[in-house]
């Protein structure tokens, strides 16, 4: 592949043009992705500084280890996202982050109580038009479940906790609201996560 | 945790939000459940699109992160393999050379089948199915490349493989027969009398490349999932592009 194609490879071209050491290829992933990771970091983390520590540890690792992209089993969107997501839920949860975090559980509380969520309401208008919908779709209970989990860096047991609801329903619904998510979602889904 | 339980967890898994000995359990039956896998990957890709995609990458997080790749030493890779982990170059087993001086009578037996370039493009049809197959059927194309073969001692199996101008190697491997999990292919390089590995490939490869300067002689071997530093198991296929 010419360094000028790099542009119009597919991701998992990328990746293997990473395999061979070639930073322009994991320029080019940062320019589709890099975008994505930060913002989802910067969500769950409400800390810049932060979320570039995790956003460079996501890439750094694809360089270092392009092999664990396995270009079969899903996107590598989706695949960097997990990573930071991954990495962003650590930090959320160490010690180190104690203080802040419940600082921000109770600000959580008091937004949920007053059912809004400005930070969420930002969010939302960058979201694509057809995905917002979709969530809107969805049964409030299943919503909350998995916004809390997801960008709030919860276990669903620590949702339950905040709720005041049983874990095995807040387990259910965050299980039921993606299923009920990806069908509402299904062709875009698939236009979205696959490589042409 | 039995299967259905563990199913229950699958979206609060995919989400990162159960607990650590939960998130052990799951990880556990996800490496014997296919379904339960394809499951957990489809909440991530749904969970994916809850992030807006246009947003703008922070220049400034570039430079930091490519400043820090400056470090890294670039040396031969596999990739994308499952699992793969990189040897640093070994003595060869003399088991395995002996293996691989008789690969080049099995290959000189061959040759004529092997430089027969224009029938062998029809036959690649499943490996374009990979990713990584317009890339393979390019390099296969090009009059620059130096196309070889890898055969079984009974000539029953063989795996196409093709070395690009710049040096990057491709081998179809979707023809060897699937393992079980906890087995793994790996690819060996020989020159003189080393032989190197140039990565585990896992149960069941598809197309993967390699680094292939400056081998002439490849073979696969099949060994434990981690694959090893120096293998002593007679090669599944072997070949040599000379």
């Amino acid at each position: 592949m010419r360094e000028d194609d790099l542009t119009q490879a597919s991701d998992a071209q990328l990746v293997v043009a990473i395999g061979r050491w070639r930073q322009d290829a994991l320029a080019e992933a940062y320019r589709r992705h890099g975008g994505a990771v930060f913002a989802l970091a910067c969500r769950v983390l409400t800390d810049r500084l932060l979320a570039e520590e995790v956003a460079q540890d996501v890439f750094v690792r694809l360089w270092h280890e392009p092999g664990r992209f396995d270009p079969q089993r899903g996107s590598l969107r989706s695949f960097l996202l997990a990573h930071a997501h991954n990495r962003a839920v650590d930090i959320v949860r160490s010690e180190e982050a104690r203080r802040g975090r419940e600082r921000r559980q109770h600000q959580e509380r008091v937004r949920v109580s007053a059912g809004e969520d400005v930070e969420g309401d930002v969010w939302d208008l960058t979201v694509a038009e057809h995905v917002r919908d979709a969530l809107g779709l969805l049964p409030p209970g299943e919503r909350q479940a998995i916004e809390m989990a997801y960008f709030g860096g919860k276990t669903y047991r620590q949702v339950a906790a905040s709720l005041g609801e049983p874990e095995g329903t807040v387990k259910s619904r965050i299980r039921s609201g993606l299923r009920r998510l990806r069908d509402n979602l299904a062709d875009l889904v698939w236009e979205d996560s696959r490589e042409p | 945790m039995n299967h259905d339980e563990i199913s229950d967890l699958l979206g609060a898994y995919a989400l990162d939000a159960v607990d650590p000995d939960e998130h052990a359990a799951v990880d556990t039956h996800l490496r014997e459940c296919a379904r339960c896998r394809a499951e957990v990957q489809d909440h991530r890709e749904t969970a994916a699109l809850l992030t807006p995609s246009s947003g703008d990458a922070p220049e400034h997080l570039w430079q930091r992160i490519a400043g820090s790749l400056e470090a890294s030493p670039p040396g031969p890779r596999l990739a994308p393999v499952e699992g793969g982990t990189l040897e640093r170059p070994r003595r060869v087993a003399r088991a395995m050379v002996a293996a691989l001086a008789a690969a080049a009578v099995i290959v000189a037996v061959l040759g004529v089948q092997v430089r027969e370039q224009d029938q062998r493009i029809d036959q690649l049809q499943s490996a374009l199915q990979d990713p990584l197959g317009p890339a393979f059927q390019a390099a296969l194309t090009d009059p620059r490349s130096q196309v070889f073969e890898l055969a079984s001692d009974d000539g029953q199996l063989t795996l196409r493989g093709v070395i690009a101008a710049d040096g990057t190697g491709y081998l179809a491997a979707a023809a060897l027969p699937r393992l079980s999990r906890d087995r793994t292919y790996q690819l060996w390089g020989a020159t003189g009398d080393q032989l190197i590995s140039l990565g585990v490939l896992g149960p069941h490869p598809d197309i993967v490349t390699f680094p292939a300067d400056p081998y002439t002689a490849f073979a696969v071997t099949e060994e434990d999932r981690a694959g090893v530093v120096a293998s002593t198991n007679a090669p599944v296929v072997v070949g040599s592009t000379t």
